[in-house]
């Protein structure tokens, strides 16, 4: 063999155990079964990265309509973990416009809102105003048709106001 | 020598000439030494760019990986800062007794490919330098400083002393053998076993339960020891497999 090619095999294969030996000792997998399962997911993580380098980036259309279903029926966290897989590089405005509805509906009480939830809420609907400020749903389904509605209602839910002590809040309906 | 041949077979030879039977080219003895000479250095070039960082990557992955005294599970110790200080100074060691010449693996009359493969093989055996300090320094308390100042006084005294690749390796196998002693049948003895609740510990072993508390010990499986044996005697394979020089000298 040529010695360039010893050269280049060398480069090559050190590179490539060097780039192993630091991925363990990123992930630390406590197991050989957890390291296929963060091998995987690490190989995904780059793939996507790689689609959004080069320009194809999609939603995950099937994960997508599982995360609706799942907000239709009330089951927020379901549907927010399936619409986190079906946009990780959370880049699709109305993916993560849903997130940010399903902060506010799980966290919405007639009493007392979830403050925690309401503020992810907040940032959830920011991301979404960055990512495409004219965005406006079509969902017939939710009355907050734009980010800057939701984070409006959100910031105000946050807000301890004389309107909180009203007794009459508790007939007013989640939005 | 290949033009002399061509010239050789391409001379006419007249019938009146006395001709002389010689060797076929490939069977001459200058052909034969050149061939073998090139068989060498490509074993050479082997070791040095593909088993050599094998040899050292392997140290710096075993280097850092325990397995838990509860369930044998992987534990991976990333090295501490001073591990990092401790390899640079042992490279910096290995240049000074001229185990390594910076002549020999850096110079200008070198390509590209071959200038980076040598500074791969640096960096892999830096990274195993690293991870045997972080396999060989207890990870925590009072045994951390103590032995790892321990390591700072003798490459400290090292620095300044007059060394031959031969002795270094020797006296490096003496220090990590010592330290290994240390951490992993001194200290892994004073360290009672886990996965026991504490008063079951403290009844059946309260000599080794209160040194566990007092040293603050780690509680990894015995296996852990038998990994990091493995990664010393490795690496000083590694470092007797290193040349001083990667230039071809005829």
């Amino acid at each position: 063999m040529k010695e360039k090619y010893i050269h280049i095999l060398g480069i090559v294969l050190t590179l490539g155990y060097g780039g192993l030996v630091a991925f363990l000792y990123a992930a630390e997998p406590r197991s050989l079964e957890e390291f296929t399962t963060k091998a995987r997911s690490a190989v995904e993580n780059i793939a996507t990265k790689g689609t959004v380098v080069i320009g194809t980036y999609e939603v995950d259309a099937v994960r997508f309509n599982e995360g609706l279903a799942a907000f239709r029926e009330d089951r927020f966290p379901a549907a927010r973990d399936a619409f986190e897989r079906a946009d990780p590089e959370k880049r699709d405005a109305r993916t993560q416009f849903y997130i940010a509805y399903s902060f506010y509906r799980q966290g919405w009480s007639r009493i007392s809102n979830d403050d925690a939830l309401f503020q992810l809420g907040v940032e959830a609907a920011e991301r979404v105003r960055t990512i495409d400020p004219n965005f406006r749903t079509d969902d017939p389904g939710l009355v907050l048709k734009t980010p800057v509605e939701l984070r409006t209602e959100l910031e105000e839910g946050l807000k301890v106001t004389a309107d909180d002590f009203n007794p009459l809040r508790v007939f007013r309906e989640r939005k | 020598m290949a033009k002399l041949k061509e010239s050789e077979i391409e001379a006419e030879i007249s019938p009146d000439e006395d001709t002389l039977e010689v060797p076929v080219a490939d069977q001459l003895p200058a052909v034969r030494e050149d061939e073998s000479v090139r068989q060498i250095a490509n074993r050479r070039s082997m070791r040095t760019y593909i088993y050599l960082p094998l040899i050292f990557l392997t140290v710096a992955l075993l280097g850092g990986l325990r397995l838990s005294g509860t369930d044998g599970s992987f534990i991976f110790v990333r090295p501490a800062l001073i591990c990092l200080i401790f390899a640079a100074i042992l490279l910096l060691l290995f240049f000074r007794a001229g185990m390594l010449r910076l002549d020999g693996w850096f110079t200008e009359e070198m390509t590209g490919t071959q200038t980076a493969a040598n500074g791969l093989v640096l960096v892999s055996l830096f990274a195993a330098a690293t991870q045997i300090f972080n396999s060989l320094i207890p990870e925590q308390g009072l045994t951390f400083w103590v032995v790892s100042f321990c390591f700072l006084w003798v490459l400290w005294n090292y620095l300044f002393a007059e060394f031959d690749p031969k002795r270094l390796l020797k006296s490096l196998g003496a220090m990590f053998g010592l330290a290994f002693v240390t951490k992993y049948m001194v200290l892994a003895n004073l360290t009672a076993p886990g996965g026991r609740s504490w008063l079951r510990s403290i009844i059946e072993n309260p000599a080794q339960e209160a040194a566990t508390w007092l040293l603050d010990l780690p509680r990894f499986s015995a296996g852990t020891g038998y990994i990091q044996f493995f990664a010393v005697m490795l690496f000083l394979l590694g470092l007797f497999l290193t040349p001083s020089s990667t230039r071809t000298e005829r």
